[in-house]
């Protein structure tokens, strides 16, 4: 009973934090609509940026408090220590030999561990890479700990794939590949427009692209889109396409290898009761 | 020579982070600037710190000339023009004025200044000392952090074997499929050895340590406290209930908060050894306190619309206040303290 009460708890935590996160994501868009038409809103336009960093900051704690109770298992936390380190290393190999525009290697393996090992595995793995290598790499800043949560919820919905990938019925063949490549492609761009919307409202520029408090969703989506486009869609074409180049390439024996592992990590000792004579 | 306390350094940083964002005046920028770059150029890295890949007077010079072309060619707002771009071209078409490339100048100044201030304490902390700084209530994570950290340069070691031990049989590196026999020993690798890590930590009793620190009442009290967020938040900003939204928002963010510190009370810490504070800490601190007085407070005698200066619309010379000028010194602390050596690991 406890247990099944545990379960819709955790469900309402991830549910909670993740449309917070989301809605804090998104709020450029719809705070200026909301505004419209009431006194206060105005007035409040100017704390709304850092009440909403703060909130996201809230959350991201919350959800990683949830997440990691199933990371006192040794065998977990051993195997994300490791997975870890791998993905600092491709990271500070990334930032001492720079690929071109935003090429990072490091979302193939948060996306197949979190396909493989499950959401909240791919959360932590997301969130720890970042923060292990802004470590490592000396780039610890304001930026972090927004590119822990984005990368983490690039682990979290990597489970997504699954459902296509039965309906497809690819699982172990090419189609689970393709789709695994289209869905990291995806996020190479994803990724790239959330890290822009943390500090869009902060940005100052022309009034087509910037942000602007009282003004029509429709427009302030049109002026993120001209910002988009003009400031990042470049860089992140090299991220999506290093995305899907990646996993195309690795993805097969990548998955063969997490799966093996995923079965020797997943054993479990029950002793024989004890025979009494 | 003392090594300095890693407080001291935090809110060192937290000071100089507060003085960047704080002011739209390009000579306090300017000044602020000066500051962080003397103390980074005169650092020694600490422990395993390593030196900035880019480092900040580079990333202060790409910065700051992207910066001012970007804002000069895309806002075309300002009396003083420099060149006259054609309209007919997208975007770019227009006038390009000497206020907007000032503009631009002084965005560049705010991001080089917070870049030097986090290369500072990136030089100054060695990474173990910026781990015990995560919550005690995320111990899990702090432990996976640790392993981590620790196995980077054992993965490196590795990723350099299996790369001579390809090239000896004849590998070489032409295009990305080649790369996979590199990539898979060192993925095999890296999960055999956590196996072995698993079964040493299980050995010594590490398993299941903190079981009980997550329970249904932590968890009725999160959900409560992200429920009350978003809807004190809608109170506040979408139905201008300015006083309950503020009320739901503070309940909210205090069951979140009530949850981490009763989970952290359940997970003791242990320190190899202490940090000592001594007077040079005291200079950092002063240093720091003066610039965060400077920067928030509402002091007699100060002129604060000097911080907010815009070239906007005809260029003016910057206002500039002596004393900030002076406060801004404080950020100099850890160099009159003699704090530039780093720390050093603490074990």
């Amino acid at each position: 009973m406890n247990r099944a009460i545990q379960q819709v708890l955790s469900v309402l935590i991830y549910g909670l934090s993740s449309a917070i996160g989301i809605g804090a994501f998104l709020a450029p868009f719809v705070l200026p609509t909301m505004q419209q038409g009431q006194p206060m809103g105005m007035a409040h336009a100017s704390d709304a940026p850092l009440i909403l960093t703060l909130l996201v900051g809230l959350c991201f704690g919350a959800l990683l408090l949830e997440v990691q109770g199933q990371a006192v298992d040794t065998r977990v936390i051993a195997l994300l220590g490791v997975l870890v380190a791998m993905n600092s290393v491709l990271r500070f190999l990334e930032v001492a030999m720079p690929g071109p525009g935003g090429f990072s290697p490091i979302f193939f393996l948060i996306v197949l561990t979190g396909y493989v090992y499950g959401g909240r595995f791919g959360f932590q793995m997301g969130a720890m890479t970042l923060l292990v290598s802004a470590l490592i790499t000396g780039t610890v800043g304001p930026w972090l700990p927004y590119q822990m949560f984005t990368a983490a919820w690039v682990g979290l919905s990597a489970p997504l794939c699954r459902p296509a990938v039965r309906l497809l019925r690819g699982e172990g063949g090419w189609i689970e590949v393709v789709v695994l490549a289209l869905f990291s492609g995806g996020w190479g761009f994803v990724y790239g427009a959330m890290m822009n919307i943390w500090f869009w409202p902060f940005a100052s520029g022309p009034a087509t692209q910037h942000w602007q408090p009282g003004v029509a969703l429709s427009d302030t989506l049109q002026r993120y889109a001209v910002f988009y486009l003009l400031t990042s869609f470049g860089w992140d074409l090299f991220r999506g396409i290093g995305n899907v180049a990646l996993v195309l390439a690795f993805g097969r024996p990548t998955l063969r290898v997490l799966r093996r592992f995923h079965r020797r990590f997943g054993f479990r000792y029950h002793p024989p009761a004890p025979q009494y004579q | 020579m003392n090594t300095p306390h890693s407080l001291s350094w935090i809110l060192w940083l937290c000071s100089a982070v507060v003085a960047a964002s704080a002011t739209r005046n390009p000579l306090y920028l300017v000044l602020i600037l000066l500051c962080l770059f003397i103390v980074a150029g005169s650092i020694h890295p600490a422990g395993e710190a390593r030196p900035p890949i880019v480092s900040p007077f580079t990333f202060a010079a790409i910065v700051m000339l992207l910066a001012a072309a970007f804002n000069a060619l895309t806002t075309h707002y300002g009396q003083t023009v420099i060149i006259r771009v054609p309209e007919s071209i997208p975007i770019v078409g227009g006038n390009i004025t000497l206020e907007a490339v000032l503009y631009g100048l002084t965005n560049g100044l705010t991001l080089s200044a917070l870049f030097a201030a986090f290369t500072v304490l990136n030089l100054a902390l060695p990474i173990r000392s910026l781990i015990q700084y995560i919550p005690r209530a995320f111990s899990p994570l702090a432990v996976v952090t640790s392993i981590a950290v620790s196995f980077v340069p054992v993965t490196l070691r590795q990723f350099g074997q299996i790369r001579e031990a390809q090239a000896v049989r004849g590998h070489r590196l032409r295009g990305l499929r080649d790369w996979l026999p590199l990539f898979l020993p060192l993925l095999t690798g890296g999960l055999e050895r956590a196996l072995q890590l698993a079964e040493a930590m299980a050995a010594r009793g590490f398993a299941r340590a903190d079981e009980k620190a997550h329970n249904i009442r932590m968890q009725v009290m999160l959900v409560a406290g992200l429920a009350a967020l978003p809807a004190g938040l809608l109170l506040r900003l979408a139905w201008g209930q300015k006083l309950w939204g503020l009320l739901l928002l503070l309940a909210g963010a205090g069951l979140v908060l009530a949850v981490f510190w009763l989970i952290s009370r359940r997970v003791p810490r242990t320190v190899y050894r202490r940090e000592r504070w001594s007077w040079r800490d005291g200079v950092v601190l002063a240093g720091a306190g003066v610039v965060l007085v400077v920067f928030l407070a509402l002091l007699p005698g100060i002129d604060r619309k000097a911080l907010y200066y815009s070239p906007y619309p005809a260029l003016t010379i910057p206002p500039f206040e002596p004393l900030v000028g002076l406060a801004i010194l404080g950020l100099a602390g850890p160099l009159v303290s003699g704090m530039r050596e780093g720390m050093r690991d603490q074990g």
